[in-house]
């Protein structure tokens, strides 16, 4: 499970430069899920109980997660080479937004599946977001039943 | 009481919990993760939810108070909580957040104050609930039964 010392309770770290993830200290023994390919996700949410929960999830779905607070310890960790077949980003993060994070990510060439979550949004918020390069807008909570389509489309073309 | 009879205690008071309303299936999710490597994860998970929450509502508390309003502060806060709160399953909590959030959006102060009313009573229902179940099953110990209890 994705450990959380490294960040206050709003999932900022202190020198509000992004900084490090939290990554899968220890895998789940017995996943609910395999895959043929080895799936990595990178988890990008402000919320600590939320991304304790999105990481938790995936990580229990057989996927290895990293896990950060913002946009920018997102962009830091895809430019040092770090890659991802998943990416969910939250779209109301603190400084550079979720959308932002997207555009930039997909800036960078990154062409990994995308998808963006919010607890709540107006529709204006979800076309704002796709239009900067999500894959999918998903409501919040961030479920198997969401998640599972897309890791099975990610897996079936690897 | 006697350690068969606690479990069922306990049992039947998540169970209340699912037909009450308080808690929504997200919380079953939560569950899940909590395994032997993990043991206290669901309370753990909880404990740092109310934790990190009680900010938030003071910041939305002490935004109520200023004169005027912003909306915009409140409506992001607001978007914060909820996104915890959904991922524990607090689905009274969730529901007034939404209220909370059209309120805002319509510019309704007095909407927003009568709904944060509303909302704080409802955490704090759930938190006492919580506690409660919580220290029983801690002093049940683990149940003797191969399957956790589902919803449905």
């Amino acid at each position: 499970m994705a450990s959380d010392t490294d960040y206050d309770s709003d999932g900022m770290r202190d020198n509000g430069n992004g900084g490090s993830s939290e990554g899968n200290g220890r895998r789940r023994r017995h996943p609910m899920m395999t895959w043929r390919n080895n799936l990595r996700a990178l988890v990008v949410d402000n919320g600590r109980i939320c991304r304790i929960m999105e990481s938790g999830l995936l990580d229990a779905y057989g996927v290895e997660v990293e896990a950060v607070g913002t946009g920018e310890a997102a962009v830091e960790l895809i430019a040092s080479g770090e890659t991802f077949d998943l990416i969910v980003i939250e779209m109301f993060l603190p400084f550079m937004s979720g959308p932002e994070t997207a555009r930039t990510i997909r800036e960078m060439g990154i062409t990994s599946k995308i998808l963006g979550i919010a607890p709540m949004y107006w529709e204006k918020d979800a076309q704002e977001f796709l239009a900067a390069g999500i894959d999918e807008f998903l409501e919040k909570p961030f479920t198997p039943e969401l998640f599972v389509p897309f890791l099975r489309e990610i897996d079936n073309q690897k | 009481m006697e350690r068969n009879q606690m479990h069922k205690h306990i049992f039947l008071m998540r169970q209340s919990f699912f037909d009450q309303g308080l808690l929504d299936e997200q919380f079953i999710q939560l569950e899940e993760l909590q395994d032997d490597a993990n043991p206290n994860f669901v309370e753990e998970v909880v404990t740092l939810y109310y934790r990190d929450s009680s900010r938030t509502l003071l910041n939305i508390e002490q935004s109520l108070e200023k004169n005027p309003l912003d909306f915009n502060k409140l409506d992001n806060y607001m978007h914060q909580f909820k996104g915890s709160s959904t991922s524990i399953g607090a689905k009274k909590v969730k529901a007034e957040c939404t209220q909370f959030r059209e309120y805002c959006r319509a510019g309704n102060g007095e909407g927003c104050m009568r709904t944060f009313q509303q909302l704080k009573k409802e955490y704090a229902i759930l938190k006492k609930k919580l506690e409660t179940y919580f220290q029983q099953t801690r002093q049940a110990g683990p149940s003797e039964t191969a399957c956790r209890p589902r919803m449905n």
